[in-house]
């Protein structure tokens, strides 16, 4: 009898795990998509990951002109598209130019072993005035996009840009200060500069300490705000840009730098002088990135 | 012996039950594209929305929500075979 018992409530369980199991796989979860045939982190999401890790100038709307990248629209429309990019990538370029003097100030300091942190909050500063305003030219420029795109390419613009919105925050505002995750910002860094398990266990701590000391810290309402109310506006038939009345461009830019700046102040103290060479080139680097496009 | 009787059935009423429902054999793990694939993934309109070739299926939003071919339309097939869907890589070196 006891055997029987055991057996039935050994079916019931066996069967409800089943069930529950089976439930699970069948639940679509967009934010945990990566599987075996589609690695979540590839080349292609790596180095996005490092450009927005170091490149925050235009806030959203430089996510709206690199969402023009790979909007994917037909031949004919390209050039048009181009064009307009181009004009987004010079109205943005007091802000390039700007976040330019920040990297290479920061480059200069990693390379001599110490970052000066008076030129470094300096130059942020400048970076976050350029930021600011939206050129009247700009909210032109948007409006002619609008015109041009089809509402299954608006659709996908806005999708895009909010994607390169979640990409931004998860690098700059969500990843662990000092995190040895794999695609991580010191994983990056220890394969570059071949760091040893002291040197990782030495930058994990002082990020840790030094990043959630962050001053300043970065609202993301204030980024939602600016998305929502540009997704909305852009995604609909009529489109003025005067209407998006949040501009999160200034608070993106000038807590993204700041963040980047402690970054490097951090890990430099800890590095070997041919580590430190290393990275200030990969700083210049970045501070002459052209994009493919607009050349500049 | 009553309650052993009917702990006993109703494990196999469970049982039949769940194993009588459709598809469960089949049962699919969807995948969708994560925010750093569709940002830098070039998609191919169709239909009226955009479709990402990710994870070996085409995949496209309808509004919040994500939807999966279930079998590859005729036309996203010989696209997918006469072009590769694009990827943008944002690397200091290979612009």
């Amino acid at each position: 009898m006891r055997f029987l018992r055991m057996t039935g409530l050994a079916l019931v369980a066996g069967f409800g795990l089943s069930a529950a199991a089976a439930h699970a796989a069948q639940a679509p979860s967009p934010t945990t998509a990566a599987g075996s045939a589609a690695p979540a982190d590839d080349q292609a999401v790596s180095e996005l990951k490092e450009h927005h890790r170091h490149h925050h100038h235009g806030g959203i709307t430089k996510f709206i002109s690199m969402s023009l990248d790979t909007l994917g629209t037909d031949d004919a429309k390209r050039p048009q598209i181009e064009k307009l990019q181009s004009d987004l990538h010079a109205q943005m370029g007091p802000a390039r130019e700007a976040e330019k003097n920040l990297q290479l100030t920061l480059a200069d300091g990693v390379a001599a072993g110490t970052v000066d942190t008076v030129k470094v909050n300096a130059a942020i500063a400048k970076l976050t005035t350029a930021a600011d305003p939206m050129p009247e030219a700009s909210l032109d420029t948007l409006n002619k996009l609008h015109a041009i795109l089809s509402p299954p390419e608006r659709a996908a613009l806005v999708d895009k840009v909010q994607a390169h919105w979640e990409v931004w925050r998860q690098v700059n505002h969500e990843e662990k200060p000092g995190g040895r995750e794999r695609g991580g910002q010191l994983a990056g860094l220890t394969e570059k500069l071949s760091l040893t398990p002291d040197q990782v266990n030495k930058i994990s701590a002082a990020l840790h300490t030094a990043l959630a000391g962050l001053p300043g810290k970065f609202d993301p309402k204030k980024g939602e705000a600016h998305m929502h109310a540009f997704s909305a506006a852009f995604a609909g038939d009529s489109f003025d840009a005067k209407s998006v009345r949040s501009n999160a461009n200034a608070h993106l830019a000038s807590r993204g730098a700041t963040r980047m700046a402690l970054f490097y102040e951090t890990v430099t103290p800890l590095l070997t002088p041919e580590q430190r060479t290393k990275l200030a080139e990969h700083l210049r680097e970045h501070a002459s990135y052209q994009s493919a496009t607009s050349g500049k | 012996m009553n309650r052993s009787l009917v702990t006993m059935l109703t494990g196999v009423v469970v049982a039949s039950c769940l194993a009588s429902a459709p598809a469960r054999a089949g049962v699919v793990v969807r995948i969708f594209p994560p925010a750093a694939f569709m940002a830098t993934a070039t998609p191919v309109y169709f239909e009226g929305h955009a479709a990402y070739w990710y994870g070996n299926s085409w995949h496209y939003r309808d509004g919040r929500n994500w939807r999966t071919y279930r079998e590859e339309p005729r036309y996203l097939r010989e696209y997918r075979t006469r072009r590769e869907p694009e990827r943008r890589y944002y690397g200091n070196r290979r612009r």
